[in-house]
């Protein structure tokens, strides 16, 4: 008997404040997500649509709070960037979906444990729940890769989604003169919305060589919109004279209390800095991204089988043409099953949502789609998939970069690990994910691995030759993220003050 | 403390009123989370690492990470990227 399943029995017992059912749970208020909610509504299955953040749009659609008067034309025109503003006004349009008499949304809410017979826990500031699903549609998303150097850690050291997050969804610019570094579309798109928004760009350090950059950019001949929008980027990071340092890396981030500049190198096509290269940038921001992991750890935590997607070196969900994941009745969309961006995304949730809402009998049109025949649907996604893995060496990241991460570099930001440690547990015998964890509590402290795992996995597999599918995962454990066991439970604590895992980790 | 972080200026916000941080007072608007009004208000710095005790501050931006944790109202390890500010928040940051 495992201890996870004894953990559940003692969960089981407690006593919550409220006990729901409902037809169809969808996790995470995303692209997938609304798509997925709003699908199976209107195939007539009532539909919950939890999400941690207080409003729906996920990282993507982030939208700014109701007060912020974003209702004027001259928001749009003036206050953001105009593809921010943009997006926004998309996200909007998707969000309008949602407010149909069979949807309800429950924003601020947590799900820290999933079951195969789709029950869920919640936490939420109004206190614990449960739901007893009969369909679940996992549209958890995913998180930046950071390959880490020295001085990471320090204060006005972010990833590139932070600062982009701070932009449009609270409409602040997080520094007056922003580094960028990693590789990746999304480095020159946010460095020109930065711009636009009125910080000075410090440089642009992109990991590929302008060659490879731009011979991974033909492979969007074809996408034209795509190729329009990185061009139109590209001329507008020109015209400002914003340095783009193509086959370089940040090795270094500089300063006491916070960042105040970094040190950059040239590397090798392997990715290997190269001695003598190194330059110092002034900077009081430095942002990094190397592309996307997926949030797999509910449909883990579930037993759902996942597979290694080897065009985007990362572990994600394995699902049928359904959507549907190996255990019955619950469905993965977006992210989670595969880094796709946003249109696969949409695409996935219709899927998944129809799949999901004809298992329940509901057969009306979605869409403009009859759910018994997604065909139409299907070979769209078919081809949005194919377009956005062919773009997947944009995000390729190189592996001797994770050989040449100095041992003092902490890797684990929460345990305080460094890459030295965790190099020493590799060779002496730690050669999987859950090993390293037992090994040196790497990926057991608050972040539960979901920023340290994708980098520990590569720094054994360089240490040891090993590939990244044998590495494996970190188990996913009971609560997924920290809540507070008085909020969770309903336990009458006079002062529930101390923030805790509910279940221990390991 | 200058701050690095500026608000959007053409973006209105709203009416702002007041939390305190260490027991000083910053302005915040509703729909602000706590890292927005600390990084507009100059903090940057929001607690020490638990062995190395070195400064950490907002990274992920997105709830994940777990380094901007700060104290809100008495809880410890409130993530100031995923609170909302409020109205008379007393927060907590360990100062560097």
């Amino acid at each position: 008997m495992s201890l996870v399943s004894s953990r559940h029995r003692t969960i089981a017992r407690l006593h919550y404040r409220t006990m729901n059912t409902t037809e169809i749970a969808v996790i995470g208020a995303g692209p997938a997500g609304i798509a997925a909610a709003v699908t199976t509504a209107e195939a007539g299955a009532h539909v919950t649509l939890i999400d941690e953040n207080p409003r729906p749009g996920g990282q993507y659609y982030k939208q700014p709070p109701f007060a912020f008067d974003t209702r004027t034309e001259r928001w749009r025109q003036r206050s953001l960037p105009l593809s921010l503003a943009e997006n926004i006004q998309h996200g909007r349009e998707l969000l309008a979906g949602l407010n149909h008499s069979r949807i309800t949304v429950r924003p601020n809410t947590l799900v820290w444990n999933i079951t195969a017979d789709r029950v869920l826990d919640l936490f939420a500031p109004e206190g614990g729940s449960r739901v007893q699903a009969k369909r679940v549609i996992v549209a958890s998303g995913a998180y930046e890769r950071v390959v880490p150097f020295g001085g990471w850690t320090l204060p006005g050291v972010t990833t590139v989604g932070a600062a982009q997050l701070l932009l449009k969804g609270q409409g602040l610019l997080l520094g007056q003169k922003i580094l960028l570094c990693g590789t990746g579309p999304l480095l020159q798109l946010a460095a020109a919305q930065l711009l636009d928004a009125g910080a000075e760009i410090a440089a642009i350090v992109e990991l590929h060589s302008r060659t490879e950059f731009l011979g991974q950019g033909l492979k969007l001949l074809g996408q034209w919109g795509k190729l329009g929008q990185g061009m139109a980027q590209q001329k507008r990071l020109v015209e400002a004279g914003v340095p783009i340092k193509y086959g370089s890396i940040v090795v270094e981030a500089l300063g006491e209390n916070q960042i105040e500049g970094a040190v950059i190198a040239k590397v090798d096509s392997n990715g290997h800095p190269l001695a003598g290269t190194e330059e110092k940038i002034y900077t009081d921001t430095l942002c990094i991204n190397f592309g996307f992991v997926p949030a797999t750890e509910l449909t883990r935590l579930a037993g759902c089988e996942q597979y290694f997607d080897s065009h985007f070196d990362a572990f994600a969900t394995k699902t049928n043409d359904e959507l549907e994941t190996s255990v019955r009745g619950i469905f993965a969309a977006g992210e989670v099953r595969g880094i796709g961006g946003v249109e696969v995304a949409l695409l996935e949730g219709k899927l998944a949502g129809n799949a999901a809402a004809r298992q329940l009998g509901y057969a009306a049109k979605a869409n403009g789609h009859d759910p018994s025949t997604s065909q139409p649907l299907q070979r769209e996604w078919q081809k949005a998939r194919a377009a956005f893995e062919s773009l997947s060496g944009m995000f390729a990241v190189k592996r001797d970069l994770f050989q040449s991460i100095a041992d003092d570099v902490i890797v684990c930001r929460c345990e305080e690990v460094t890459a030295g440690a965790r190099r020493d547990a590799a060779r002496a015998g730690a050669q999987q994910l859950n090993a390293l964890k037992a090994w040196n509590r790497c990926g057991m402290g608050r972040c539960q691995g979901r920023v340290c795992g994708p980098i520990a996995a590569q720094i054994i597999a360089s240490e040891t030759g090993a590939n990244l599918e044998l590495v494996g995962m970190l188990t996913a454990r009971v609560a997924m993220t920290k809540c507070a066991c008085g909020g969770a439970w309903r336990i009458n604590w006079s002062s529930v003050s101390q923030i805790a895992r509910v279940c221990s980790t390991s | 403390m200058t701050a690095l972080s500026k608000c959007v200026p053409t973006l209105e916000r709203g009416v702002p009123f007041t939390i305190t941080v260490n027991g000083q007072a910053i302005e915040a608007y509703a729909g602000e989370s706590i890292a927005t009004a600390l990084l507009a208000a100059g903090h940057r710095a929001f607690r020490k690492s638990d062995a190395g005790d070195a400064p950490r501050g907002l990274f992920c931006g997105m709830g994940i990470c777990f380094d901007c944790l700060v104290t809100v109202d008495g809880l410890p390890n409130q993530r100031a990227c995923m609170t909302e500010a409020r109205e008379g928040s007393d927060v907590r940051v360990s100062e560097t």
